[in-house]
C-alpha cells in the first residue's frame, strides 16, 4: 500500500458513535471494497494509536472484537491479519465448481496422448507448489 | 450506577497493576459549604480519565483531596498505595501536576526554570522537555514574570511533563490554551500514555478535547460522583431514544436509568444512561412504541447528566 493507512481513515472523536466502533466499521469497509485483501496485515496497535492520535487502548480493542469476528486473525509474533473468508458452500459443492475446467484438462490431455498418471502428477506438483507457497487455515 | 460497578472493565487497561489512586467516600467541607459528598472512585493504571463537571462541582477540590493538598473532611484517599497527605520523596518524583493557577518564579528565564526544575527530578528527560518547549512553542530567552497567562500555563505543563511522570494531573489545563497549544498538548498527551504505562488525570469542561484522549469519564455533579466509566461504554450505553407510541403515552414514563424526558402525546424522548437490547424490549412491549436510539457525543452526555 503506497499512502501512509491512517489516510483510510477518518476518525470523528466528537461523534456520537465510540473511536473503536469507527474503527471496525471503517476496517470492515476498506474489506469489503477489496482495499484490504484476504492475509494482508494491519498496522500495529501502536502504529494506528500514533497515526490516528487516539488512545491504544481504542485500537487494541477494535482488533480485539474484530478479531473475536472473524474479520481480522492473529499471526503470532507478526501482527493482525485480514481473514481470508469463509468460503462458500461444502467442499463437494466447491469441487462441482471446477469439474468444467478438469474435464476440459482431462479431454486436451487425452486429445495430445499423455499418459494419465503423469498428468495426475503435474496436477499435484502444482498444487503442491501453491501449498508451500501460502498457507491456508 | 456508581463509580465502583464498571470495574470488571478495566483489567485488560491495567494488567492486574494496582489502582494509582483510589478513595473511597470522600467528603470534604469548607466550613458548612459540603462541596465533596462522599466520592468514591479507582483509577486503574495506564488510564487517561478526564474529570468533567460544571464550574463549582468540585473539580478542583477533589484533585487537590487526591494529592494531598486538602485534608479530606471525612473519607479516604490513596495514591500510589500511600497517604497522599504523606507522600514520599519517591512518590512524589513520580507525580506530575499543573494547578489551575500557575506559580512560577517570576523573575527566572524559561529556560533556566527548566533547568531549576529539572534537578528536582532523578528521571527528568532534557530530550522531551526540549520537545515540549518547541511544541508550546515558548521563547526560551524571556523572564517568565512578563508572560501571558496562555504561556505561563504551557510553561507549567512542560515543567510537569518533563520527568515524563508516572501519573499526571492537571487541573484546567486548557482553559487559556490556544487552540494550536491545545492540540500539541494533547499530542503530548498522546506520546507520553503511548506506552500504557503512564496514568493521566485531567479536569475540564471543553469536553471536545477528552474524545481523542480519554479512556475514562469521570462526571462530577454538587459535589457526587455521578458517573465513572470507560468512555467506550459510556458512549455505548447513554443514549437517547426516540418513542413513537400507537396510543398516547403517560406524562411519567416507567424507564430504567431515565435522565431526561420530553412527552408531547405519542411521542417521548428520553436520554437513559443504560441503553441495552433488554431495555428497548422492555419499553417497546410496555408502551407499544417503535424506538430510534440516538447517538450522543460526550457534550450532549454532560448536558443530559447535568439535567438529571
Amino acid at each position: 500500500m503506497g499512502t501512509p493507512f491512517s489516510l483510510l481513515f477518518e476518525i470523528h472523536p466528537s461523534s456520537g458513535v465510540p473511536i473503536y466502533r469507527q474503527l471496525m466499521d471503517q476496517i470492515r469497509l476498506l474489506i469489503a471494497s477489496g482495499r484490504l485483501a484476504p492475509g494482508d496485515l494491519v498496522p500495529s496497535v501502536r502504529q494506528m494509536a500514533e497515526e490516528l492520535q487516539i488512545n491504544l487502548m481504542t485500537v487494541s480493542k477494535a482488533y480485539a472484537r474484530l478479531e473475536a469476528e472473524g474479520i481480522l486473525e492473529r499471526d503470532r509474533g507478526i501482527g493482525m491479519r485480514v481473514k481470508p473468508s469463509t468460503l462458500p458452500g461444502s467442499s463437494e459443492q466447491r469441487l462441482e465448481q471446477i469439474r468444467p475446467l478438469v474435464d476440459q484438462l482431462a479431454t486436451l490431455a487425452w486429445q495430445m496422448k499423455l499418459p494419465g498418471d503423469e498428468v495426475l502428477q503435474l496436477v499435484k506438483n502444482s498444487l503442491d507448489l501453491l501449498d508451500t507457497r501460502e498457507p491456508q487455515s | 450506577m456508581n463509580a465502583t460497578s464498571h470495574e470488571g472493565h478495566q483489567a485488560t487497561l491495567s494488567d492486574g497493576r494496582p489502582p494509582l489512586v483510589v478513595c473511597e467516600d470522600l467528603w470534604k467541607n469548607f466550613s458548612t459549604q459540603q462541596v465533596l459528598k462522599g466520592v468514591d472512585m479507582t483509577i486503574p493504571a495506564g488510564a487517561v480519565v478526564g474529570l468533567v463537571g460544571t464550574n463549582g462541582s468540585g473539580k478542583s477540590t477533589l484533585i487537590k483531596c487526591l494529592l494531598g493538598l486538602l485534608k479530606p473532611t471525612r473519607g479516604k484517599a490513596t495514591l500510589f498505595g500511600e497517604d497522599p497527605w504523606n507522600l514520599g520523596t519517591k512518590s512524589k518524583g513520580k507525580l506530575g501536576y499543573v494547578p489551575q493557577v500557575v506559580q512560577l518564579y517570576p523573575w527566572m528565564r524559561v529556560e533556566q526554570i527548566v533547568a531549576y526544575t529539572s534537578a528536582f527530578y532523578e528521571n527528568w528527560d532534557p530530550d522531551w522537555a526540549d520537545l515540549l518547549l518547541e511544541r508550546m512553542d515558548l521563547p526560551r530567552n524571556r523572564r517568565v514574570g512578563p508572560l501571558s497567562t496562555g504561556q505561563k500555563q504551557k510553561l507549567a505543563l512542560v515543567l510537569a511533563l518533563g520527568h515524563r511522570p508516572e501519573l499526571l494531573v492537571l487541573d484546567e489545563p486548557v482553559a487559556s490554551l490556544d487552540p494550536i497549544a491545545r492540540r500539541e498538548l494533547l499530542r503530548s498527551l498522546m506520546d507520553l500514555t503511548l506506552d500504557n504505562q503512564h496514568t493521566v488525570l485531567f479536569s475540564t469542561h471543553i469536553t471536545s478535547d477528552l474524545e481523542r484522549v480519554a479512556t475514562h469519564i469521570a462526571f462530577l455533579r454538587e459535589g457526587r460522583l455521578v458517573l465513572f466509566d470507560e468512555l467506550d461504554a459510556i458512549k455505548d450505553r447513554v443514549k437517547r431514544l426516540r418513542l413513537k407510541s400507537s396510543g398516547i403515552l403517560p406524562e411519567n414514563l416507567q424507564i430504567r436509568g431515565a435522565l431526561r424526558m420530553q412527552v408531547e402525546r405519542d411521542q417521548a424522548l428520553v436520554a437513559v444512561t443504560d441503553m441495552d437490547e433488554n431495555l428497548l424490549h422492555e419499553i417497546r412491549s410496555r408502551y407499544n412504541a417503535e424506538i430510534m436510539v440516538e447517538d450522543l457525543n460526550l457534550e450532549e452526555i454532560f448536558v443530559e447528566l447535568h439535567h438529571e
